[in-house]
């Protein structure tokens, strides 16, 4: 009877462990969208703290027969708590390789790599965590007061491990599920999106990491106290691929999914190979449940990608009906932007200053952009009025998205400036000019697919109280208030759109048109002093595009500046004044539409070329 | 100096091993944009089947090598087959791809593993004389294995450069939407690829086993971080550049194992790979346009 | 140019043909035919869908509706290489040749569908029509100029002696006199050879010079069309690009 008390208590803190790593890895995988295939380090990191820091100086301790760095002998619960810190702190290293633009599966290889490179040094450099052997006789906490082989104690041991899982579980749960959660799956889903509507992205990516760390690093520690022992044999980069498979199987971004896989796989799979009866070949239990894990990987990403739990849907708009999920484009004629017409721009859109000020806001110094030493744009000076809404067309090649580019920020120029009321902003990256009122959107579909329309469009509304680490700790009652008003503001702008059906509804899955305008109206509650359009009507259905226009004139008179890279003609005749040609990536003329077609160079420009 | 020499010795033949693999990998690379993380596992199996051959069908090692080499060539093409195409085909993100290949690589190992069991396997065969020419201490086997890797670099570049599959492979590999429309077919360029890269995985898992003299299944795990380093220092997709990777990475780890720590002789390798991915992924004479 | 280049040419036709990714239409309901010995010409503004449709010609977009043929054969949806294996030679815009691969090389994967003996005399005949390719043989193709680029998309193409040429902005970054050579030499006089020439120009007015017929896509939709010296002095065919009307 006993025997099998103790291995309930046995199961009850792997289990609590196994939980504690898969919500710290799914927070980093499923909602950040980072794929952390070196975690096993953060866990081990945690235990050898966790470790050194219980025991005594190796010299003196158990006659000397393994040697570790520090040897404290710290009491309970400062190892765990110095197990926390040092995983927060390994993951510091670590964000040169995932903060840069580097292909995700690059990055992760790195991180796998790193992983196996940091088991190979601590198994051959001794001094460091006693090399192969590992570090043991690990002391228990509390173990001078409390016999820790007594059952009475382990129980305890799982009641405090379950504890502090839940603990993780609601802490991560508050992180996730508040605007700063929201920026991250916008990461996710796309990270040069997020930047270019003044997310940081590096920094969002290093808190996950750092996050992640601390409690893999406080999960290593709840470990090594009741196993008491450590060694590298126990960390390959095996044991990450078991708990990426744990969530495949639970379900990424679904923190109950994490906790599932992690019952599951390390758990389940471990539990049921003790069963087995000993076979002729010891090997062979082992080996298969190894073969196991990689057939369920692959099964589950072919059939059932999104695991047992898939990530919930994030009901925004308090409707309790069924949104519909996916639109054809037939429909984006029908559109009616009529309410549009009652809404006050000023007021929605926060915009101050004098709406017949026109005097210049952005400038161009020379700007150029070469690729491999061939000019994609050269010496281009323009200047951009405030209040107006500035076309800038020109053939194919002409350069005209490269500009836009350079003036985001998203592109670097090879020489030039870029001037933002008077300010030079050349070398301010995309995010702070973001920040600072220059939004721009994309030519290519660029909707945060996973998250809803109003998450979508919410995500973008500036200065949230909730859109940071510490925001998010603190919790709704902090920024609830807030995030209350910026849903509203984004349903009244869905409204005016006249497309509030499909408030809760995935980006990903509506039409053409319909996502075109998720992104204006995105755009448009980022706040922008000055909104650069790449190509806003490419696929829109004509009577859309003339609606669209209206109300983009409608805005410039309220007194936003829009600059608008288009082809569309017959969309600069009706709304843009000036309009700016470009061609083979200088500035051939400047004027209206009218005035333009008078420029023999202009006609000859796009007839004949 | 002679310490300097020797360890070139050691260099050479590790660099031939790792010139063997990494070129088959690279190739896989350039053609499906795949990082084939599972390469390391079809490697060893055909290292096995060429046991098996040796062993127990009481085949001359280097007869029974070219078992290894089908095995690596029919593996490595049925993954791509059954495996990757079927997985690319749902527009997935690339990193679900690789998760998927550590997958197939957890199978392929320890399915072997499962049928073999833990113990040590050595090919029956001798090492020959040592040879000691130039401060240089290699065995007649290495001298054999490293003659292999000339042979096959020089059929891989005549492949390559002269021969209409070769150049088919060079044009899918940078427009394959091109060379569909000058009438190549690319499917079968694609699966030809894998063939011929998989030929190399399973001779270069034989010559692997061969030269670390006893193997087990889980030899070659760590072996991809070598070919990785190899790659990526020479540039991921390119060929050449991984005969120029993995010589360096070859000699430098053996010369950093005889100057400094044999124990440590892998951690150069591991910088070189860290390094290149944080500043230059792709690769010392790549440019940014190429990944 | 007295070197026998191209086969007699086929009829290529699109009835009702609309083409788009994702099952989304960007073309819809276009007709279009070129005859043997005839430039047909494509134009219209940025935008209009004209890639697309030249793309779902030649196989690389998908043809939501309608039907593609070459001569007596249906190439609807047909596979890439198959298309070109029934002589239908496509140069894109873009992406026009094998950067990593030699001029040479780039040359002998255009005749991937000849016999291994007529490789080397075709790639002579096609160095008649590109004298100044002789002397880059070796040269990788990424690094030639723009022009000298061209050229060689346009050398790969002729490879196959294809029936019909298909061309996407073939005067795209080329300087203006070599773009004026291009079109009144070479491509008009693939046609006068007895080939199919189908081509998408953004030069509108260098187009209408050499084409025997013009097509005027606009919003994925053929919006005029007619013999050039129609549609030159046709009010339409300017306010069509610019918008609007056109005030000289």
């Amino acid at each position: 009877m006993s025997a099998i008390s103790f291995y309930v208590a046995t199961i009850i803190v792997y289990g609590a462990v196994d939980s504690m790593a898969c919500l710290a890895l799914n927070v980093q995988f499923g909602f950040a969208g980072l794929s952390n295939f070196g975690f096993i380090i953060f866990q081990a990191g945690g235990a050898y703290a966790a470790a050194v820091l219980s025991m005594g100086p190796w010299q003196k301790s158990n006659g000397g027969f393994q040697q570790y760095v520090l040897g404290w002998h710290l009491a309970w619960p400062l190892p765990w708590i110095g197990a926390a810190l040092f995983g927060g702190l390994l993951a510091l290293p670590f964000v040169f390789l995932v903060g840069k633009r580097l292909r995700g599966d690059f990055a992760a290889v790195g991180l796998l790599v790193s992983a196996v490179l940091l088991n190979q040094l601590v198994n051959n450099f001794v001094p460091l965590f006693n090399g192969a052997a590992g570090v043991s006789i690990v002391p228990a906490p509390f173990s001078h007061y409390w016999n820790p082989q007594g059952l009475g104690y382990q129980f305890a041991y799982g009641g405090v491990a379950v504890v502090l899982c839940v603990g993780v579980y609601f802490l991560l749960r508050r992180v996730t599920e508040s605007p700063w959660g929201r920026s991250l799956r916008a990461m996710r889903d796309n990270d040069i999106v997020a930047d270019a509507l003044g997310k940081n992205v590096r920094v969002q990516r290093t808190s996950v990491l750092i996050l992640g760390g601390m409690i893999a690093g406080l999960s290593g520690a709840i470990l090594v106290g009741f196993i008491n022992l450590w060694a590298p044999g126990a960390w390959g980069y095996a044991e990450t691929i078991v708990l990426f498979a744990a969530i495949i199987v639970g379900g990424a971004g679904n923190h109950k999914g994490a906790v599932l896989g992690a019952l599951l796989v390390p758990l389940g799979f471990e539990e049921i190979t003790r069963f087995i009866p000993p076979l002729s070949n010891p090997a062979l239990v082992p080996a298969l449940e190894w073969v196991a894990i990689g057939l369920l990987i692959i099964g589950f990403l072919w059939f059932r990608p999104d695991g047992i739990l898939p990530e919930r849907r994030r009901i925004l708009s308090g409707s309790a009906k069924s949104p519909p999920d996916s639109s054809s484009t037939e429909s984006d004629s029908l559109i009616n932007l009529g309410n549009l017409e009652h809404m006050d721009f000023r007021q929605l859109l926060r915009l101050e200053g004098d709406a017949s000020d026109h005097s210049i806001i952005l400038s161009t110094d020379r700007l150029t952009r070469a690729f491999h030493g061939v000019s994609v744009v050269s010496d281009v000076s323009i200047e951009i009025q405030r209040g107006r809404l500035t076309g800038l067309i020109g053939p194919n090649g002409a350069g005209k998205s490269t500009t836009l580019a350079m003036l985001a920020g998203t592109l670097a120029p090879t020489s030039g400036k870029v001037l933002y009321e008077g300010r030079d902003i050349t070398s301010m990256p995309s995010n702070v000019r973001a920040k600072a009122g220059m939004i721009r959107t994309f030519q290519l579909a660029s909707e945060f697919k996973k998250l809803t329309v109003l998450e979508n469009l919410v995500s973008a509304i500036p200065r949230q109280s909730g859109d940071s680490f510490v925001g998010a700790l603190r919790g709704r009652r902090f920024w609830g208030r807030d995030d209350a008003q910026n849903i509203e503001r984004a349903s009244e702008m869905l409204e005016g759109f006249g497309l509030s059906q499909y408030a809760d509804s995935y980006a990903g899955g509506l039409s053409g048109g319909q996502r075109r305008l998720v992104e204006i109206m995105r755009a448009l509650l980022a706040q922008p002093t000055i909104l650069l359009l790449d190509e806003p009507m490419a696929g829109v259905h004509p009577n859309l595009a003339h609606k669209i226009g209206d109300q983009l004139t409608r805005l410039v008179a309220s007194g936003m500046t829009i600059v608008m890279v288009e082809h569309e003609l017959a969309i600069m005749d009706a709304f843009c004044d000036p309009v700016i040609v470009l061609a083979e990536g200088r500035v051939l003329a400047e004027g209206t539409m009218a005035e333009l077609r008078a420029k023999k160079e202009v006609v000859e420009a796009y007839l004949v070329g | 100096m002679t310490v300097f020499l020797s360890s070139l010795g050691f260099g050479l033949i590790s660099a031939a091993v790792l010139a063997i693999a990494t070129v088959g990998f690279t190739m896989q690379f350039a053609v499906t944009n795949v990082l084939n993380l599972a390469y390391g596992s079809v490697m060893i199996n055909s290292a096995f089947v060429t046991y098996f051959l040796n062993y127990h069908a009481h085949l001359n090692a280097w007869v029974a090598m070219i078992g290894g080499v089908f095995t690596g060539a029919a593996a490595s093409y049925l993954l791509n087959r059954f495996v990757f195409t079927p997985f690319q085909r749902r527009n997935l993100p690339p990193i679900t791809i690789v998760i998927v290949a550590l997958g197939v690589d957890l199978c392929g190992t320890f399915g072997l593993q499962a049928i073999i069991g833990g113990s040590y396997f050595t090919y029956r065969q001798s090492q020959g004389r040592e040879s000691h020419f130039w401060g240089m201490y290699l065995s007649t086997l290495q001298l054999i294995i490293i003659g292999i890797c000339l042979v096959v670099m020089g059929l891989i570049h005549w492949l390559l450069k002269y021969t209409r599959l070769g150049k088919a492979m060079r044009a899918t590999s940078a427009n394959p939407s091109l060379a569909r429309n000058s009438g190549v077919r690319t499917q079968r360029v694609i699966s030809s690829t894998w063939l011929i890269s998989g030929a190399l995985c399973g001779l270069a898992g034989t010559v692997f086993a061969m030269n670390t003299g006893v193997f087990y299944a889980t030899s070659a795990q760590l072996y991809i971080v070598l070919l990785l380093a190899a790659m990526f220092l020479g540039g991921p997709g390119s060929v050449y550049g991984a005969m120029l990777g993995a010589i360096t990475i070859g000699v430098a780890t053996e010369l950093s194992a005889g100057y400094f720590n044999p124990q440590y002789k892998e951690v150069i390798a591991f910088v070189v790979l860290l390094g290149m991915l944080t500043f230059r992924p792709f690769g010392l004479f790549g440019s940014e346009k190429t990944i | 140019m007295s070197v026998e280049l191209s086969t007699s040419g086929k009829v290529l036709r699109a009835s009702a043909v609309s083409a788009g990714y994702d099952g989304r239409a960007i073309v819809n309901d276009i007709d279009i035919e070129a005859t043997p010995g005839k430039v047909v010409s494509v134009v219209g503004p940025n935008g209009s869908g004209k890639s697309t449709l030249l793309k779902s010609l030649v196989g690389v977009v998908p043809v939501l509706g309608g039907a593609v043929t070459v001569g007596d054969t249906d190439i609807t949806n047909l596979a890439p290489e198959r298309i070109a294996m029934l002589g239908v030679g496509y140069v894109p815009q873009i992406d026009d040749v094998f950067p990593p691969l030699s001029v040479k090389e780039n040359l002998e994967i255009g005749g991937y569908l000849l016999a291994r003996d007529d490789v080397a005399p075709r790639i002579d005949a096609v160095l008649e029509f590109f004298p100044r390719l002789k002397t880059m043989m070796s040269r990788k193709a990424g690094k030639l100029s723009g022009g000298e680029r061209k050229m060689l998309a346009m050398g790969r193409v002729l490879m196959l002696s294809p029936s019909v040429l298909v061309l996407d902005e073939p005067t795209a970054n080329l300087a203006p006199l070599v773009a004026t050579q291009l079109l009144e030499e070479y491509i008009r006089g693939f046609a006068d050879h007895g080939s199919t020439v189908l081509l998408v120009e953004q030069r509108a007015k260098a187009a209408l010079r050499i084409s025997d017929w013009t097509c005027v896509l606009s919003g994925g939709r053929v919006v005029l069309s007619g013999e050039p010296s129609d549609l030159e002095n046709n009010p339409l065919f300017v306010e069509s690009f610019l918008g609007g009307g056109a005030k000289a």
